[in-house]
């Protein structure tokens, strides 16, 4: 008992204790930072990662693509109706982003999706900007641009289809103050002087007419990852120069089933763009625009194409992008899908082209998690690497530990003497000083773990606060991290783990001292004052 | 003529000073009757600590033996040794040795702390409060139960002590020059109360340099030349 009783006593009636307490709470709230952070990147990734698929994704592994996806999806939806919700293509490619307006210009991910079928197997329309503030207004077919007028209390008014969408979600957002931070929001002159005058803001249209109306042609949408049109601020929102609905030019380079060039002249889609798509993730949201399924088809000469000889090419996709019922295991569904693909081409009924033949050959069957493997792999393995690190630079803290109770040991020999007088054992002497180890370190465990947690959980003011005194001391960019916030989740798992470490950690680096007090020799410790 | 209940038996210590051996004690013998009081005097440095040491199994000696109520405490582990420090024996030191964090009483409980088991202090924590209270009272501290040893005036310091050695009822009290750090007058009530405790039947050896402290004693022995002589010069039993 009395080692406890000593350990408890010791605690708060030696200062030399408090420095124990302080390296403790220090180390802990270190790596639980580290941790959280970490963990939290790596779950943000899994989730976005998500987010980013379907759940199953027949992958065509070729730029070409592939052909008989409408077959196949036809197939699933079919036979395996309890399993697969939704089947739909998507074409990936590669080309040349302009504004003509400001002659802004970028290579571009491409991607041909069908919007209405898009949404409904990933959370891509969760990240649309103004279909957020109008929803339904988010197309991708042919459409024209949207332009204000003023009304007679001179406020600047949309087209009544905007405006009704826009009563929509004023009608079922449930955050009073989302709706009047909306309205706080002005519209502000336009930065382009040769361009349209446009309203400023979030959303941001084109104003110069009356009446609110329609203008320009008829134009395919396309949506835009916002950090590759608009300028993030420092905040995480972004500034919006060009009004919804300006023209858009995209380059594409068609190739031919076999993957060659198909020697036409690259081509040049004019487009309109009618949204921001934001995944959350810096590396998609630079370099992805979004257009018609259809339109990116055969722009790109995917659909059928007459042949020589007489016939047509199959249409092809590169992906076929496949939903599943709730509740079902994803392993499994991706296995029975592997195997009715594997089927599918061996009894296929038809003789197929070489190139066809090929195609297919490359085609693999994947889970979401299959294809963020390699991205999610390395960011486990740098958590794992920066935890590790932090823990070593956490054995200076047992080291200094060590030191602290040596040095309570050399103070207290007397005492140690006094306890071997009346009758405690080696081994108890010892173990006090290992209680009074542990006691310091659960002590600094908690308080590390509560100042570790606090800061995690306003990780973002205190970058914002740090910021705002000199710029340079934000460290987190989303450039270099992915995503425009810090992490800011605390696992209760992470902290236990943690602390328990650290109590034994405490205990291990008091070992030696401990061993030394043992060994007191009370004849001499108690031979003078 | 009762059984002794201590016997030490041709008690032999050495220590190394530098490349030299001293040898403290040569074959040193004692024995101490029940309720006997007993005083070994001799001059300083002559091995009295050193011999007082080895009686209470704080230290090991190169030959010899102590037999305690017929039992040698060196035939044991050092567990054993521990167990008949806490129980059998009460040390009573020059410097009080008290533990400066505790309280008074709380110095007073720590054998019976010692003793117990965490889960045992549960049941035993107020009981032992309660004889530590009682054994402070014997000794004239009542007053200082919640005082901490910086607190206390040399002679409370030591009467605490004695508290201390007393708690678990020992039935030998070993006093290492117990007055030698006060002045006469708080000398002489300390020895007084030592000689009220024999009284009430508790056996006490105590060494000393100063052979006036001796005056009570039953029996007076000398330790010179690293054997135990009678105050009539003949060797000790």
């Amino acid at each position: 008992m009395y080692k406890w009783f000593f350990a408890w006593r010791y605690l708060h009636t030696k200062l030399i204790a408090f420095f124990g307490v302080a390296s403790v709470m220090l180390c802990v709230a270190m790596v639980l930072v580290v941790m959280s952070v970490m963990g939290g990147f790596l779950d943000t990734i899994r989730a976005r990662s998500r987010g980013l698929h379907s759940e199953i994704v027949l992958e065509g592994r070729t730029a070409q693509g592939f052909p008989f996806y409408k077959e196949f999806a036809d197939l699933l939806v079919r036979e395996h109706a309890d399993s697969v919700r939704l089947a739909t293509p998507a074409i990936y490619t590669y080309g040349i982003f302009r504004v003509p307006l400001t002659t802004f210009t970028q290579p571009a991910r491409v991607l041909g999706v069908r919007l209405e079928e898009y949404v409904q197997i990933n959370d891509f329309g969760r990240g649309l900007q103004y279909d957020r503030y109008y929803p339904g207004t988010t197309r991708l077919a042919p459409q024209r641009m949207a332009v204000a007028g003023i009304n007679d209390a001179g406020e600047l008014v949309l087209p009544a289809d905007l405006e009704a969408a826009n009563a929509r979600w004023r009608a079922a957002e449930n955050d009073r103050g989302e709706i009047e931070a909306f309205w706080r929001r002005p519209f502000e002159p336009a930065l382009m002087p040769e361009a349209l005058p446009v309203t400023g803001g979030e959303r941001v249209f084109a104003a110069d007419v009356t009446e609110p109306t329609y203008a320009g042609e008829e134009r395919y949408g396309i949506i835009v990852g916002c950090d590759l049109l608009n300028e993030r601020r420092p905040d995480g929102k972004f500034d919006r120069y060009l009004p919804r609905g300006t023209d858009i030019a995209l380059t594409l380079m068609p190739l031919s089933p076999t993957g060659n060039p198909t020697g036409e002249p690259p081509v040049r889609v004019p487009l309109r763009y009618v949204d921001d798509s934001r995944t959350g993730i810096f590396e998609i949201d630079k370099i992805n625009v979004y257009v018609d399924f259809d339109m990116l088809q055969h722009k790109l000469a995917m659909d059928p194409q007459p042949m020589v000889g007489g016939g047509a090419t199959r249409a092809r996709t590169n992906q076929l992008l496949i939903g599943l019922a709730p509740g079902v295991n994803l392993d499994d569904a991706c296995t029975r899908i592997r195997g009715a693909w594997e089927r599918f081409v061996e009894d296929f009924p038809e003789e197929l082209s070489d190139a066809d033949a090929k195609a297919l050959h490359f085609v693999e069957v994947y889970t979401w998690e299959d294809l963020q493997r390699p991205f999610i792999a390395a960011v486990e393995k740098e958590k794992v690497l920066v935890t590790f690190l932090f823990a070593l630079i956490s054995v200076v803290a047992i080291v200094l530990l060590g030191c602290i109770f040596y040095m309570i040991v050399e103070k207290k020999t007397r005492d140690i003497g006094v306890l071997k007088a009346i009758g405690a054992s080696a081994r108890g002497t010892a173990a006090l000083f290992i209680a009074y180890a542990a006691v310091i370190g659960v002590v600094g465990s908690i308080l590390g773990t509560l100042i570790g947690s606090l800061f995690v959980w306003n990780i973002n003011d205190i970058q914002d606060l740090l910021a705002s005194v000199n710029p340079q001391l934000r460290v987190w960019s989303p450039d270099i991290y992915s995503f425009d916030r810090i992490p800011e989740v605390v696992k209760r798992g992470d902290a236990l783990w943690i602390a328990s470490v650290a109590v034994l950690a405490s205990m291990v680096g008091s070992v030696i001292p401990a061993w030394i007090a043992g060994r007191v020799w009370p004849v001499q410790a108690l031979r003078y004052e | 003529m009762s059984r002794p209940l201590l016997v030490a038996r041709g008690l032999q210590k050495s220590y190394r000073m530098d490349r030299t051996e001293v040898k403290v004690l040569r074959g040193a013998s004692l024995s101490a009757e029940r309720g006997q009081y007993l005083v070994v005097t001799g001059a300083s440095g002559s091995g009295k600590s050193t011999l007082l040491h080895l009686l209470g199994a704080l230290d090991v000696p190169d030959a010899g033996s102590v037999e305690f109520d017929e039992r040698n405490v060196f035939d044991g582990s050092a567990l054993h040794r521990d167990h008949y420090r806490n129980r059998h024996v009460g040390f009573v030191f020059q410097f009080y040795h008290l533990l400066p964090e505790l309280s008074v009483v709380e110095n007073v409980m720590m054998p019976r702390m010692v003793s117990s088991s965490a889960w045992h202090w549960l049941a035993a924590r107020r009981p032992a409060r309660r004889d530590a209270e009682e054994v402070l009272g014997r000794v004239g501290l009542s007053h200082r139960v919640r005082h901490r040893p910086a607190e206390l005036s040399g002679g409370e310091r030591q009467r605490a002590a004695i508290a201390r050695a007393l708690i678990n009822r020992p039935l030998l009290l070993l006093a290492d020059e117990p007055t030698g750090n006060l002045d006469e007058r708080i000398g002489g009530e300390i020895l007084k109360l030592l000689a009220e405790l024999n009284q009430q039947g508790q056996t006490i050896i105590m060494v000393t340099h100063d052979e006036r402290v001796a005056a009570n004693a039953h029996r007076r022995v000398r330790l010179f030349n690293g054997v135990i002589h009678e105050a009539d010069g003949r060797h000790a039993p």
